[in-house]
């Protein structure tokens, strides 16, 4: 290669590099800042940068008032228990699904599951609120988990992707040693895709997390409440500024932001590895 | 089917059962709900009413059904066309090994993980008419000269609903696109160079074709997702300013949480999903004939 070009290519790539990573931190930065900003400064102008005097005078207002910490014990028990239910199911599926052995049916599994991604959730929250309501299940946190953790079209289609990977061989050696097949899957396959199940269970843990409408309209006691749907309350009421805001608003990322620091290099693999494929 | 076969359809079941119980079942009903009078206010009478839901939302007057379209289809094909535009450079620059390539990507990736509706939240603060960030900025770059109300203002606020969209979801498409380029078998790139292709001639007639399936299977993906994805516009406008940001699913939202109208709101989930079963087949024949072409 010649010297004088991949330097202004190099250049124009560092530059471009540079703005992407201005334009993705910037809203964190910018709302972590706002949350640590006393309220006086966070309506002055011009804007500070960088709070003058940096305080978490607005967590201790969050966390003093409403309960949050009830909801963030909620949101935190719900997604970590529902996602563990549903890495269970779509890890016991995906294998099923990998080693199925009739192609043509498998084929209408497969469309099946690609089918759930298109269904707007809106149609289908009403009957379920419905049908929830006939079984007095409604405003139920254990309820609503398991509404979550039944949704795995996704998952499934993951664990399968991982499973292909895998030879079947590795299993039936351990089968001939006497194994079942849920122990060969237990103790032989799932060692060795670790990494597929830590990616199903940040993306069902995210996916529970974040989720805002079903939440919404299933919970209604105080005490049951999520952060996602104290933070829809915190709109309407009046009197919530965007300190307390901003510091609700920093405290509801945080989980997510560790479970993606520590599983993204499975994550990108396990996306990939989904949905490229149907 | 030996013994051993007949227990992978037995792993299967649980899940069948409970994707039933969670997706097809509402659905069926969400679509015969959509042929009723269904009014939580009212619940003395649920019979069937014909198209009298999709009629009413139609010919809704407080919006133009319209306006609704339009939006959604700007919202959609805005948001989606940045989106990979974006998503496929970054993917391009990260394609090469440099110092730091984890931790960087760590930093243009993490949206991923967040809430859609927080983001909204965040993005409406960043474009608040007065302390917006956004708004400093440009001031201070003196591209403006007075502050505007992004979102109060009907002019500019899907402008803004679809930058936090874009902002959203650059991570997925760079991610995506990002394993494909990887894939590609580095020495049909080495035989172009012999043969002295230039790197856009290479970028056309090699990388383009190669992750061709990645990006319509990712594109086809997206548009559902955006198209069924509120979250973000609930969080920012809500619809507002006088219905400039209403799209379907915000109108689906408004119908069930406001006006307590299942009915209604079944119907326009029905539309959502007519429309994006056309838009699916439709994608999906002429993508595969451009990609038999090439």
């Amino acid at each position: 290669m010649s010297r004088g070009k991949p330097t202004i290519l190099t250049c124009g790539k560092v530059v471009l590099l540079a703005v992407f990573f201005l334009f993705a931190v910037t809203p964190l930065y910018w709302i972590i800042i706002t949350s640590l900003k006393e309220s006086k400064e966070i309506y002055t102008f011009p804007l500070l940068y960088f709070p003058a005097h940096p305080s978490l005078e607005s967590y201790r207002k969050l966390f003093g008032f409403a309960k949050f910490w009830i909801y963030f014990r909620n949101s935190l028990l719900l997604a970590a228990l529902a996602a563990t239910a549903a890495l269970f199911i779509c890890l016991i599926s995906g294998y099923g699904l990998s080693r199925y052995p009739l192609r043509k049916s498998k084929k209408v599994i497969l469309l099946g599951l690609y089918f759930t991604q298109m269904v707007p959730g809106f149609l289908v929250m009403v009957p379920l609120f419905t049908m929830l309501a006939q079984l007095h299940l409604t405003d139920n946190l254990v309820a609503l988990g398991a509404v979550y953790a039944m949704s795995i079209a996704f998952g499934t289609i993951m664990a399968m992707s991982f499973f292909d990977r895998i030879p079947p061989s590795l299993e039936e050696a351990a089968l001939i040693d006497g194994c079942s097949t849920l122990q060969a899957l237990f103790r032989v396959v799932l060692p060795v895709t670790l990494p597929g199940i830590v990616a199903i269970f940040s993306f069902e843990f995210v996916g529970f997390w974040n989720e805002l409408f079903l939440a919404v309209m299933f919970l209604s006691a105080e005490s049951n409440l999520t952060v996602p749907v104290a933070l829809n309350s915190f709109i309407s009421k009046a009197g919530v500024s965007w300190d307390v805001m901003s510091a609700g608003i920093v405290t509801s990322l945080l989980p997510t932001l560790i479970v993606f620091g520590f599983g993204q290099k499975f994550i990108v693999a396990g996306l990939t590895e989904g949905s490229v494929k149907g | 089917m030996t013994k051993r076969n007949r227990v992978f359809v037995w792993m299967l079941l649980p899940a069948l059962v409970l994707l039933s119980l969670r997706i097809y079942l509402p659905v069926a009903q969400g679509f015969l709900l959509a042929f009723r009078q269904y009014n939580v206010l009212n619940l003395s009478d649920t019979s069937f009413n014909g198209l009298a839901n999709f009629r009413a939302v139609v010919l809704d007057a407080n919006v133009s059904f319209l306006r609704i379209l339009l939006n959604t289809f700007f919202w959609v094909a805005g948001s989606l066309v940045l989106q990979f535009l974006l998503g496929f450079t970054l993917a391009l620059l990260l394609r090469q090994p440099f110092r730091g390539r984890g931790l960087y990507a760590s930093c243009v990736f993490y949206a991923w993980a967040l809430s859609g509706f927080a983001i909204g939240l965040v993005w409406a603060w960043l474009f608040n008419g007065q302390f917006g960030l956004v708004n400093d900025v440009l001031l201070r770059l003196g591209i403006i000269r007075h502050q505007i109300g992004f979102l109060s203002n009907p002019r500019f606020a899907m402008m803004s609903v679809i930058v936090a969209n874009v902002w959203y979801g650059i991570p997925f498409f760079a991610i995506m696109l990002l394993a494909a380029l990887q894939s590609v078998p580095r020495e049909l790139y080495e035989s172009a160079e012999v043969e002295g292709a230039g790197k856009a001639r290479q970028f056309f007639s090699i990388t383009i074709p190669y992750v061709l399936p990645t990006i319509v299977s990712t594109t086809l993906l997206r548009t559902m997702w955006i198209m069924n994805f509120p979250d973000i516009i609930y969080g920012m406008t809500d619809g507002g300013p006088v219905n400039s940001t209403t799209t379907l699913s915000i109108q689906m939202i408004n119908k069930v949480f406001q006006e307590y109208d299942y009915g209604q709101g079944a119907a326009i989930g029905v539309i959502i999903m007519v429309i994006l079963f056309s838009y699916a087949f439709f994608y999906l024949s002429v993508a595969s004939k451009s990609e038999v072409r090439l």
